[in-house]
């Protein structure tokens, strides 16, 4: 599971550059937490357009978390990209004035669909593609919000497992305190993504793999000694997740369908 | 013998750009004294086409495009990747061997890969051979990409008699790999090391690089020697316009002290696959 740092560093600061201007950007724009992967992301950005064709948004909901505020400046301050902070608490509180509820993913999913609007919108204002922060833990445990923080135009780091983004971040020299940093998804406070999970991110990982990269089946991973418990609720978030990862389905009626036999690359004649 | 290698990123569904970008290297190569100038698998279209295949196909014999290349290589042998439209209405993933303002070859993809990420045989037909045939860099036979990992594919060449093998390809990268390389860089590597040694021939793998889909296309194209030996390679992922001059002599010399040419038994091989074939079980 262990990546060569330089190689991959190598491959997504060039994939970045290339699919930009495939599609006539010169610039990315991204949201920036305070955390491990926006912040991998940010590195990656810089490195591979230069720190003035990078753009930050840094989105909090009020003073929830004034901790990541300040690590995100600091990262943004470190490369020198340019950032802004924009708070999202009139534009939620406004809606669940007109709608309350006490649901926490209810609350975090509104959220994090702000953000990502308030990220398409910049992207028009500031002429700068969405680079995606999603990674694959996340992206194969359906741990994101679907239209919300796993939108994006492209997404350099979604082929690596949050244990990789962390072996990347230390070669890229992202500060100590944000790769020791308890990784949570933001959604209320006291909340960590390993309590939500109910193992740690090395564990998951480390099943993911197996199950995924290797092809392995659960028995497998239970003779190798792995939890039975954490296999089946790994299988069972892989499975229910499905969703985020596709395009809805489309009822097929004519002979060529969108998506089903009318077929052409995202990078079309570009 | 010069042999220019070109490593580069076509763009998708442009024909006429990537034609023009053949022409800059075409140029360059002729600058050089290159006799031979390999492009990639799909040099002039790109690789994940789908539905573009049929507008981005040529006819060879009728095609404007082709006239132009062929016209260029009257100074230079031009190798490289197209669709083609055939006749019978069917689309093939070709490779075309131009010199002396003349089509020497035409090979058409026979193994076309389709399972987990690749979908080609749902987009092409399958070609049915593989030819050799005489050039300055003598007996030539072509592959494209996924044909150079067919045991059987690469026989048929050394039983064809090849000094030369030339393999095209838009070959993805995948895996982790401690080393500064995707883990399936090896794969082709290992197969051109062993097919070289065991062919005495030359091996000469042109890879693209680029990306398409979040495909990230390998390169790490390379020529080995007809002893198995490396004689030049290219970087990974990056642009590279390769050259290497090559010795032919050594082709006569190795083959004094490895006679796997020589004691070659197609014959005995052709009988024993019609016994297979006639037991197959399924």
């Amino acid at each position: 599971m262990k990546i060569n740092e330089i190689f991959v560093e190598k491959v997504l600061t060039a994939f970045i550059k290339n699919e930009l201007y495939k599609f006539n950007f010169s610039r990315g724009i991204l949201g920036l937490s305070g955390g491990l992967d926006s912040s991998v992301c940010a590195f990656l950005a810089a490195k591979s357009l230069g720190k003035t064709n990078v753009f930050a948004l840094i989105m909090p909901y009020g003073d929830t978390y004034p901790q990541d505020v300040d690590d995100a400046r600091e990262v943004a301050d470190l490369l020198g990209i340019n950032s802004r902070i924009i708070d999202i608490s009139p534009m939620v509180d406004a809606y669940f004035k007109i709608f309350p509820t006490s649901d926490r993913i209810i609350i975090g999913n509104k959220m994090a669909r702000e953000r990502m609007s308030i990220l398409y919108d910049f992207s028009v204002r500031e002429k700068a593609l969405i680079l995606g922060t999603s990674n694959k833990t996340e992206s194969l445990l359906g741990y994101g919000t679907l239209h919300g923080d796993m939108a994006s135009a492209i997404n350099p780091i979604g082929d690596l497992y949050k244990t990789q983004i962390r072996q990347l971040a230390a070669h890229l020299g992202v500060p100590t305190k944000i790769i020791k940093k308890t990784p949570t998804a933001g959604l209320w406070p006291g909340q960590t993504d390993e309590k939500e999970l109910g193992m740690t991110y090395k564990n998951i990982d480390m099943i993911l793999y197996q199950l995924v990269d290797l092809r392995r089946t659960p028995a497998d991973l239970l003779k190798k000694g792995f939890d039975k418990k954490n296999i089946e609720r790994i299988t069972r978030l892989i499975k229910s997740s499905e969703f985020k990862r596709k395009l809805p389905p489309i009822a097929k009626l004519s002979w060529r369908t969108v998506g089903l036999n009318f077929l052409y690359s995202f990078d079309r004649e570009k | 013998m010069k042999i220019g290698l070109v490593q580069s990123s076509p763009h998708l569904g442009d024909v006429q750009k990537n034609l023009k970008s053949h022409f800059a290297y075409i140029e360059k190569a002729k600058k050089e004294n290159v006799q031979l100038i390999i492009f990639p698998e799909l040099s002039l279209t790109g690789y994940t086409l789908q539905d573009l295949v049929e507008e981005v196909a040529l006819c060879p014999d009728s095609d404007p495009t082709f006239k132009k290349i062929k016209k260029a290589s009257e100074e230079i042998s031009i190798v490289f990747g197209f669709v083609e439209k055939k006749d019978n209405g069917l689309f093939y993933n070709s490779s075309a061997y131009l010199s002396d303002g003349e089509i020497k070859n035409i090979h058409r993809k026979v193994f076309p890969p389709t399972y987990g990420m690749f979908e080609e045989m749902k987009f092409f037909a399958q070609g049915k051979n593989f030819h050799t045939f005489s050039t300055p860099f003598g007996k030539t036979g072509m592959m494209i990409c996924y044909d150079f990992l067919q045991l059987g594919a690469c026989y048929l060449l050394f039983a064809g008699g090849s000094d030369t093998i030339i393999v095209l390809s838009a070959a993805p990268g995948r895996g982790y790999s401690e080393e500064d390389k995707f883990e399936s860089s090896n794969m082709w590597e290992s197969m051109g090391a062993s097919l070289s040694r065991f062919s005495t021939s030359f091996v000469v793998y042109c890879n693209r690089v680029g990306f398409e889909d979040g495909k990230v296309f390998a390169g790490g194209s390379f020529i080995y020697g007809p002893a198995g030996n490396l004689m030049a390679k290219a970087r990974y992922v990056e642009e590279e316009f390769l050259i290497h001059d090559i010795n032919l002599d050594e082709i006569a010399e190795v083959r004094k002290k490895r006679l796997y040419k020589r004691d070659d038994k197609p014959e005995i091989i052709l009988e024993a696959l019609k016994r297979i074939i006639s037991s197959y079980e399924d």
